[in-house]
């Protein structure tokens, strides 16, 4: 039997991982070591200056203007005027064969370290859509100082909130129980993603890649972005997470059993972004439109494409959306689908 | 300060959403022509028959049940080093061998049938000679029917206007693959002597030949042969009554370009055409030989639209040997082959393997590549990616002119 061979829409893209921390995270230290690492050839890692990392000039094999070709293939570029400009120049300097074909691209985050500016990047530059996807977003934080950082700032929690990884930085300056502590700490903040103790900035590269939706080709990978049967919930669905009650940033799930139509749907997560975007810290599901998969994300106000996928993952076909929030009640969510569900004219009536 | 250029350098493995499984440089005889097919056998095992583009070796199968570790089960000789194999196809466990000899008069020229039953035994089943006076016999076939063999040949009977316009359109009946006969038979206008036409004008740059090249018949539409006819053009024929063959379709973009119509490949429900054009010199000097969309939705008026994207000539036309278009992934209607209306994958020599997207045929993208570091000794300089087969679990086949053999590729797209 012959059987058209259908592209899948995302998997050819080059993935994209943003590393973000607060000040004094380590994030400088964990690029220094990343640069050199044997694992990284054929990754552009984005920086803001090349000066600040302090590169052994005897790795560097080759530069021009703000890049720097290293020893093992590794391409460090530094930030020109912009984000956008400095991504486009990466990609059509690619093409040319101006520099290596790499296949990945790290970007250490400027500032407040907030992603959003970059994601929004990413999917509204044309360009960028086509040949880009986001992989994950990573986050440092520092074992001594984030319990003082989540009691007096804001930033520091909302970067939690939304890390796909964490990583926690000098972790050899407290001791098991202050550990267990800060453990707990997080999960108060982010009750799924992975945690891990780095020192040094020793850590494995394939520890940034791989993280988000890969292929719209449904499997145990696309299960598992979802965030179900993995180790780290235990638990079968989506976002059943142990409630926590001493922060107000929620991670709640939605499920529902009615397949949605599209105008439905997008126009339930509209209304949500206009009203509450600020408090929308991170949104992931899998929804029924009209029986066909459709795999949603976004990061604060700012939703990727949407995802087709070739089949359903599981014989689950009902609709699981997590959302972590920010003093947005589950009940209000649920509500908000519901009623624009039925504002919306079912498909096929006239 | 220096600016970095990688691609340029042949030494240099290039990559885009393509990843190397394996590399099988088939016990030193890596040099293989444009006939790779893949056969799956009785007891389940996935053999790539590939043909050696020169002599000492003929053919050879490879073991790819598990892409991963390729195992070489069978090499077999040529009789003398004037004759070539170059190009092969399997249908069932039936394989069909085409010899072309250095010069004309030589033997064997034609074609081998082999029952390949027992792949590490092949056995002969008949060989249908093509040899003459004026023949340098087949340089390549198409057979994916068990009953036809679709081929460019020349012939005992057939005296050419010009010494490079040998090999025309042969159609043989191998129903009974003990006694092949020829079933039909068609040639450009004006190239054999005799002919009313007056023969046709040389190309001005760069002569190449009124010769057949690819003859492409799909069984959904067994009365149409897609013919590349390299500085002839590209043909659609009507086959139907294989005695009478009459012209369908015309399109040729030579001259001004350099000739050289290599494959037209149809996809059927878009009314397109894919035509693929041979680069046969090195350096760049027959540059551009590219890949063709042509709206063929009228068959009487093929209007091309497009070509492929391609990577930079002032980069890889300094690279080393050969670059530019050559062999396609057919889309052969065989067992275990790939099959797409949209992905195109194709051979460009030093440019490597080449995975495109025509979904959009105004404005076609480049999705993939693999370009291997040239090969140990290659005359070249760098590699001569010649011909692709792709299996339908998306695993691309792509072989290398001078020595650098079979590259097993994963495609993620």
């Amino acid at each position: 039997m012959i059987v058209n061979f259908k592209r899948d829409v995302i998997s050819g893209k080059i993935p994209v991982t943003i590393i973000t921390g607060f000040l004094g995270s380590g994030k400088t230290t964990l690029i220094r070591q990343l640069l050199v690492h044997p694992s990284m050839n054929k990754v552009a890692v984005v920086i803001n200056e090349i000066g600040e990392i302090g590169i052994d000039q005897d790795l560097v094999t080759l530069s021009s203007e703000n890049i720097s070709l290293l020893a093992n293939g590794c391409i460090c570029c530094s930030v020109r005027t912009d984000m956008q400009e400095t991504l486009r120049d990466l990609f059509t300097r690619r093409t040319i064969g101006d520099i290596f074909d790499f296949d990945r691209i790290i970007i250490e985050t400027t500032g407040l370290a907030d992603p959003a500016p970059i994601l929004q990047t990413l999917v509204s530059d044309t360009l960028l859509e086509a040949q880009f996807r986001f992989d994950g977003l990573v986050t440092l934080v520092d074992a001594v100082n984030l319990p003082d950082q989540l009691e007096n700032l804001k930033e520091p929690e909302k970067q939690l909130a939304i890390a796909d990884r964490i990583f926690v930085t000098k972790t050899d300056l407290i001791d098991t129980n202050q550990m267990d502590q800060l453990v707990q700490l997080i999960r108060n903040v982010n009750p799924s993603s992975p945690i891990q103790k780095i020192l040094h900035g020793n850590i494995d590269p394939n520890e940034l890649m791989g993280i988000g939706l890969t292929s719209s080709k449904a499997s145990q990978k696309t299960l598992h972005f979802l965030g179900e049967n993995t180790p780290q919930t235990g638990e079968k669905y989506l976002g059943v997470f142990a409630k926590r009650h001493t922060s107000n940033i929620q991670t709640e799930t939605l499920r529902f059993k009615t397949p949605f139509t599209w105008q439905a749907f997008s126009s339930a997560l509209d209304l949500l972004t206009t009203l509450r975007g600020v408090d929308l810290l991170r949104v992931k599901g899998i929804i029924n439109v009209e029986n066909q998969p459709i795999v949603v994300q976004g990061v604060q106000h700012i939703f990727h494409p949407p995802i087709t996928l070739d089949r359903w993952p599981s014989e689950d076909h009902d609709s699981r959306i997590v959302f972590i929030t920010r003093n947005i009640p589950k009940e209000v969510l649920k509500s908000l689908f519901d009623v624009v569900t039925q504002v919306v004219k079912p498909a096929g009536l006239n | 300060m220096q600016s970095p250029n990688p691609l340029g350098k042949a030494d240099q493995t290039l990559s885009r959403n393509m990843t190397l499984l394996a590399h099988h440089e088939l016990g030193g005889f890596g040099g293989l022509g444009e006939g790779i097919s893949l056969q799956i056998t009785a007891d389940g095992r996935r053999i790539l028959w590939v043909a050696h583009e020169s002599a000492p070796k003929n053919f050879s199968g490879i073991d790819v049940t598990d892409p991963k570790n390729p195992n070489l089960i069978v090499q077999t000789d040529l009789p003398h080093m004037q004759v070539r194999s170059n190009s092969l196809d399997v249908f069932g466990n039936i394989l069909a061998v085409a010899y072309q000899t250095q010069v004309v008069g030589l033997k064997p020229a034609g074609v081998d049938l082999f029952d390949i039953s027992v792949p590490e035994q092949p056995k002969l089943l008949s060989h249908f000679d093509c040899s003459g006076p004026h023949s340098r016999g087949v340089h390549a076939l198409w057979f994916v029917d068990g009953k036809y063999i679709h081929m460019s040949s020349g012939s005992e009977d057939f005296e050419p206007t010009h010494p490079l316009d040998d090999q025309f359109y042969r159609i043989l009946d191998v129903t009974d693959p003990t006694q092949p006969f020829e079933a039909g038979r068609w040639w450009y206008p004006g190239t054999r002597k005799g002919d009313i036409s007056p023969p046709p004008p040389r190309m001005p740059k760069l002569d190449t030949g009124y010769r057949v090249h690819n003859t492409n018949v799909f069984p959904r539409e067994p009365n149409r042969a897609y013919v590349g006819y390299i500085d002839g053009g590209a043909f659609v024929l009507d086959i139907e009554d294989m005695k009478n063959i009459k012209v369908i379709s015309h399109w040729n973009h030579s001259p001004p370009l350099n000739g050289f119509i290599h494959t037209v490949l149809p996809l059927f429900d878009r009314g397109l055409w894919i035509v693929s054009d041979e680069c046969v010199m090195d350096d760049g000097a027959d540059w551009p030989k590219l890949v063709w969309v042509v709206d063929a939705r009228n068959e009487e008026n093929p209007v091309s639209i497009g070509t492929f994207p391609m990577p930079n000539p002032e980069v890889f036309t300094k690279r080393g040997g050969r670059f530019g278009a050559h062999n396609l992934h057919e889309n052969l209607p065989i067992p275990g082959s790939f099959y797409s209306d949209t992905i195109i994958i194709g051979t460009f020599f030093n440019g490597g393997v080449r995975v495109f997207d025509t979904t959009n045929p105004y404005r076609v993208e480049e999705i993939a590549y693999y370009v291997p570091g040239a090969p140990k000794l290659s005359p070249a300089g760098a590699i001569q990616i010649n011909d692709v087969f792709v299996d339908e679990n998306a695993i691309v086949y792509a072989i290398d002119r001078f020595g650098g053999g079979v590259y097993i590729l994963e495609m993620n797209i």
